[in-house]
């Protein structure tokens, strides 16, 4: 019974998806809510097709997990288990793994922002700042001095 | 090269304005609005971000931005949250400047104070007037409970200026006075929490000063600040509307005039502890139930004046749906009657304690009966005058019961056991004292029948002091047949008090006369595991005959998944039931 609706990308894509997959994201529901479905394709203007139809494979998959509840403390946040079709997912370069987690937080889709964070946070683990400079491609803008100060006010961490 | 920090211009909410965020495109929102908070709820405290003072842009964008740098604060503080190590969090703010700003404040947000060596250095960093951010005001929680008695007035100086602290544990740190703690808590304006059990000097000092700076409190925990009084309580129930959770266990002064205030002005009260709150009386109780309408939890432990008025006095037809634990202990004068209308007011109680209840009978366990599957823990030690048959009709009807406590309820017979044996969820069960139960009974725990039952037995704690037949005829099979098995206590039973048993015991309490050393018998952890081995290796095969021959069900003790269910262990029958110590 589920309708279809069309998704505009940002350079111009027109996507069909069904209306309860696209549900996902809440800014599309609260859109489809506020606006009724005109039939016209909704414009996602922060979204570029590659990036979208990742988003809506994530979604599909996920259409019938129940819509986390409120949010609650630090169980979902300390936790980095991520399920393995998620992390099959999520084996994409680093330009697609941060337009995604950009795409879900600009699409409200809580769920998907959070694989996407927690995907990060697993490359961020166990290794030494400079292991992280070189797998981000950061630059090292502390003064030596500066790298020191926090070392020895954070000593604490240490551990 | 860009020029470093001067060492006085760490950023903070009072800095000059030429500190301000205008400068720093990459600078985030100030914490009350950041990325938690607008999602938060009242168990979840704000996640502080702080910048340094100088952050110079020049160099910062002159090399081309990296895909990660496309991420906006709010989004790297999602990534940070994740890490659960501070030593990963260190290093993410040892990365560049940007990730450090918006790390810190997750990396302090609850600093490590567990061990003194951790604190010496968070405190010094705190106190620090030169350091590179403004620590004090990014703990937004602070525990020093690890750190007991080694924690004095002259630890938590330093801490003195944190004033953004929202949950604050003091548990056991028995040195603090009402100096150190009043010191922490006054200009706290942001203080959620408070933990101060067993802080046996603290006075109403303390607690006035909780109440004219914390207006934002939802949980006070005074567990055995027996010097507080209704004086200071009053005033905190007037200004600390918004209390949610409030344990006054042992405060043995409070009187119904403060408990009182608190129905009437915290209508947000969730749980209620007054365990051990010996003056206080009925009316208190038919308060604090007919106006808090959010109540889950409401323990009455040891208030021995509380009478069946206080429930029979309820508002007819009033109904207590929140309500799912209520703890009786030792309330005797709580009655039939109360009971009955209690819980037919309460339909949905989870746990229920009405150990030495002593006068209630089976028309009590009929209304508990009502309750049905809600009900998962009962707890009726001491009610001596139940019966087999009121029983047999609690398991009949609440079939979905964990923990039941049915101690010296020496009407009992086999006939109960073997009903509570088809309880398929069952963890817990006490039954110390009950001395007409024989092996009959514990066969039946360790071959419940199969239709109602999993394949593998949930038993993990067995109380079974003083029941004097019980042999090794009755417990080998038990503990072969429950491989959760992790508590299993015998004291006082004969067939047990042989050196090559006890041999797996663990250590009698230090406070023990040598009549109770004598007697003492409980395995728990290892020791059961190694109880079992023994009993196998060492004990006649005849044995191991007739139980093939019995139950020929050895092979499920491989079907155990490993899975010890821990959750429940906080709220649990008491571990020191070598007498037969009531839950906490």
């Amino acid at each position: 019974m589920s309708s279809q609706i069309t998704l505009t990308s940002s350079d111009g894509v027109d996507i069909s998806v069904d209306r309860t997959v696209a549900e996902r994201s809440i800014l599309i529901k609260n859109m489809l809510e506020d606006l009724g479905d005109s039939g016209e394709p909704i414009p996602i203007p922060n979204v570029n097709e590659a990036v979208l139809k990742k988003v809506i494979e994530w979604c599909e998959h996920h259409k019938n997990d129940p819509v986390t509840a409120t949010d609650d403390d630090d169980n979902r946040r300390k936790t980095t288990d991520i399920d393995e079709w998620d992390q099959k997912f999520m084996q994409v370069d680093q330009e697609m793994l941060f337009e995604i987690i950009l795409a879900a937080n600009y699409l409200d889709i809580k769920a998907l922002l959070d694989v996407g964070c927690k995907t990060v946070a697993n490359m961020i683990k166990g290794k030494s700042p400079e292991e992280i400079r070189k797998t981000f491609n950061i630059q090292n803008d502390f003064t030596p001095e500066e790298e020191d100060q926090i070392r020895r006010e954070n000593e604490w961490a240490e551990e | 090269m860009a020029p470093r920090p001067r060492p006085s211009t760490r950023l903070s909410s009072e800095a000059p304005s030429e500190t301000s965020g205008s400068t720093s495109p990459e600078r985030a929102a100030d914490d009350d609005t950041d990325f938690f908070m607008a999602q938060a709820n009242d168990s979840e405290s704000s996640i502080g971000v702080a910048t340094f003072r100088d952050l110079h842009m020049s160099n910062t964008l002159s090399a081309p931005l990296p895909p990660i740098g496309r991420l906006p604060p709010e989004i790297l503080i999602a990534i940070f949250s994740k890490l659960a190590a501070p030593k990963d969090m260190l290093s993410s703010m040892l990365v560049c400047r940007s990730w450090a700003a918006n790390c810190v404040g997750i990396l302090w947000h609850r600093p490590s104070c567990n061990n003194w060596d951790n604190l010496k250095s968070v405190a010094s960093s705190v106190g620090k007037p030169d350091s590179l951010f403004a620590y004090a005001e990014l703990i937004k929680r602070l525990n020093l409970s690890a750190l007991t008695e080694d924690v004095s007035d002259g630890t938590v100086v330093p801490f003195a200026q944190c004033k953004r602290i929202e949950r604050l544990t003091l548990t056991n740190c028995s040195k603090l006075t009402d100096k150190g703690v009043s010191d922490l808590v006054e200009g706290n304006r942001h203080l959620q929490a408070l933990d101060v059990s067993d802080l046996a000097s603290l006075t109403d000092h303390t607690l006035y000063t909780v109440a004219r700076n914390c207006p934002r409190l939802q949980g006070l925990n005074i567990t055995g600040c027996s010097n507080v009084t209704d004086d200071s309580l009053l005033i905190v129930s007037q200004n600390c509307r918004q209390i949610k959770r409030l344990k006054l266990n042992g405060v043995s002064n409070v009187t119904d005039r403060s408990i009182q205030s608190f129905a009437e002005n915290c209508p947000a009260i969730l749980e209620i502890d007054l365990h051990d709150c010996k003056l206080v009386t009925s009316p208190s109780v038919t308060a604090l139930l007919t106006t808090l309408r959010h109540l889950r939890e409401l323990r009455l432990a040891h208030c021995l004046e509380i009478t069946d008025s206080a429930f029979l006095k309820l508002p007819e037809r009033m109904t207590f749906d929140s309500m799912r634990i209520l703890d009786l202990t030792a309330c005797d004068q709580v009655k039939d009657d109360a009971i009955e209308r209690i819980i037919s007011a309460a339909p949905r109680l989870r746990n229920l304690v009405l150990a030495k209840c002593r006068f209630i009978t089976d028309r009590s366990v009929s209304a508990i009966c009502k309750l049905g599957k809600n009900l998962h823990y009962v707890h009726l030690g001491h009610c001596s005058q139940i019966t087999d048959s009121a029983v047999i009709q609690l398991i009949k009807t609440c079939n979905r019961i964990r923990y039941i406590d049915l101690a010296c309820c020496n009407r009992l017979t086999d006939t109960s056991v073997q009903q509570l044996a088809t309880l398929p969820k069952l963890r817990r069960i006490g039954l110390v004292k009950c001395q007409s139960i024989t092996n009959q009974s514990i066969l039946a725990l360790a071959h419940p029948p199969r239709a109602s039952h999993p394949m593998v037995s949930n038993l993990e704690r067995v109380h079974l002091s003083y029941c004097v037949n019980l042999d090794m005829l009755g417990i080998r099979p038990l503990i072969n047949n429950c491989p959760r098995l992790t508590h299993l206590s015998l004291t006082g039973v004969p067939a047990f008090l042989r050196d090559n048993l006890t041999a797996f015991c663990r250590e009698a309490p230090p406070e023990f006369t040598p009549q109770q050393r004598e007697v003492f018998c409980v395995f728990s952890g290892e020791g059961v595991t190694r109880l079992r081995e023994y009993l196998n290796r060492n004990m006649g095969p005849h044995l191991d005959e007739t139980e093939a021959t019995m139950y020929d069900d050895d092979e499920e003790l491989d079907e155990d998944d490993g899975h010890v269910a821990g959750l429940m262990h906080a709220t649990g029958i008491n571990d020191e039931d070598y007498m037969d110590v009531p839950p906490q």
